[in-house]
């Protein structure tokens, strides 16, 4: 047989009808049968999954203390973002006797997680007298609902307390891209900052926000606006950063916050806590502590704790990392002289930096109260650092229950 | 934007899913499954 004829009857096998069609590919062990059963495992695997993410858009329970005189949603303050999935919970602890306004901010960032638990054992324990404290446990509530990608981070971890565990959901940096999207190659913010693209799904470069813009855009204006609306005296945003990251274990001051957080920082020494504290960079736009100071009459401070999770040079990356801290690596880098804090053998745990997280809060409003006597914020029942560090977390958090 | 995102999405999975049925080769069409995991996934909006 000819090699040309060959390939003729070879041809004709594939298109025997001469239609002059994309042919069926012949050779191989697979048939119409397989490619259905392999679609049928997809959609499978598709809707097993899919129960995975979407456990992650439930908000795990938080169990308002006896502090608690109300709730709200931000929406209330801007319709913008009402029935998205920017939207998220504020709650109100107000005292019988009138004073001041001071905002507690977590989970700007929901990879940050001492922000987030840090706002809602405050919810959870304390008790205002005096005055009266806002505090907003998830702001970038969309941002709960995924991790950032190819970073393997888990998406739950756990802290027990005396009688059950609590969960609580590890996010990513940015508002969900299911949420807001598509990212532009350069985002130029309210302010006029250029900045990467995925930046523009990042709460704290997006301020002072804007009523008409990204998702992200509106509610950094919601969160502004309910700045203004309530007239809040002292507004703290809480963070954690990782630990070569030069402003870390700090706060960051607007100008008009300055005197407050450098005699905080002062006080918390006694309480054994060496806070560094950094003038909000007047040329970098976009940040709570810069535009919530330039924008409302607030006194904006913003505060890091040290992550391990976060950083680059973290080794196995685990719910053990987030809630113990402990990490060989970070423990060499430290040896090494090549970190902004100190970090040995026992890391940095939870309840070291949400221990810091509440007790620079309290401290900070205990200054306010002291040089306003008029616009005062007297807090009971949160647990001091020292407290923390002694009995863990778990005692300052309820247990979980219907 | 996001309804046209989806379209293509949706464009783009119908393709594979008609490649899959059309080739007979395994790893073609094992390769065309793993491919269709993420992409239905985001067309349904759930990552």
């Amino acid at each position: 047989m000819s090699s040309d004829s060959a390939t003729k009857q070879a041809r004709g096998k594939e298109d025997p009808g001469g239609s002059g069609r994309a042919p069926e590919t012949t050779r191989g062990f697979g048939n119409r049968w397989t490619a259905l059963g392999l679609l049928g495992m997809t959609a499978v695997i598709v809707f097993l999954v899919s129960l995975e993410f979407r456990e992650m858009w439930r908000d795990p329970p938080i169990y308002p203390g006896p502090g608690v005189t109300g709730q709200g949603q931000l929406s209330d303050y801007f319709p913008g973002i009402e029935d998205t999935a920017a939207d998220t919970d504020v709650y109100f602890l107000e005292g019988e006797e009138a004073g001041g306004t001071a905002l507690v901010l977590g989970g700007t960032h929901p990879n940050e997680p001492a922000s987030s638990v840090t706002a809602i054992t405050m919810l959870e324990n304390a008790v205002v007298t005096r005055g009266r404290l806002i505090v907003v446990p998830r702001a970038a509530h969309s941002g709960f609902t995924a991790t950032d990608p190819q970073e393997g981070y888990p998406q739950f971890y756990r802290i027990e307390t005396p009688t059950g565990t609590r969960r609580f959901r590890y996010g990513g940096r940015g508002i969900n891209p299911i949420h807001q999207w598509p990212d532009p190659v350069i985002y130029v913010n309210g302010s006029g900052q250029q900045l990467a693209g995925p930046e523009v799904r990042n709460l704290n470069r997006s301020y002072p926000g804007d009523p008409d813009g990204y998702l992200t855009e509106r509610l950094a204006y919601a969160i502004v606006e309910m700045i203004r609306q309530e007239e809040i005296d002292l507004s703290i945003d809480l963070h954690e950063a990782s630990p070569e990251y030069p402003v870390i274990n700090a706060m960051v001051a607007h100008e008009d916050a300055m005197d407050l957080a450098v005699e905080a920082a002062l006080l918390l020494e006694f309480e054994e806590i060496q806070i560094a504290v950094e003038p909000s960079p007047e040329n970098l736009r976009g940040l709570s502590h810069r535009e919530w100071g330039d924008a409302t009459d607030t006194k904006a401070i913003l505060m890091e704790s040290a992550n391990p999770i976060q950083g680059r040079l973290r080794g196995a990356t685990n719910e053990a990392l987030i809630v113990e801290g402990a990490d060989p690596y970070y423990q060499r880098a430290a040896e090494m002289g090549l970190l902004y804090v100190p970090f040995g053998e026992e890391g940095s745990p939870i309840e070291e930096r949400v221990g810091r997280h509440i007790q620079s809060v309290a401290t900070l409003l205990e200054v306010l109260s002291f040089h306003n006597p008029d616009r005062a914020i007297t807090v009971d029942g949160l647990p001091g650092f020292g407290e923390v560090m002694e009995k863990g977390l778990g005692p300052f958090l309820a247990p979980p229950h219907d | 934007m996001t309804l046209i995102y989806q379209g293509i999405t949706l464009v783009v999975v119908l393709l594979i899913g008609w490649h899959m049925l059309r080739d007979r080769r395994l790893t073609e069409q094992l390769e065309a499954a793993l491919v269709l995991l993420p992409l239905i996934l985001r067309l349904l909006m759930i990552k």
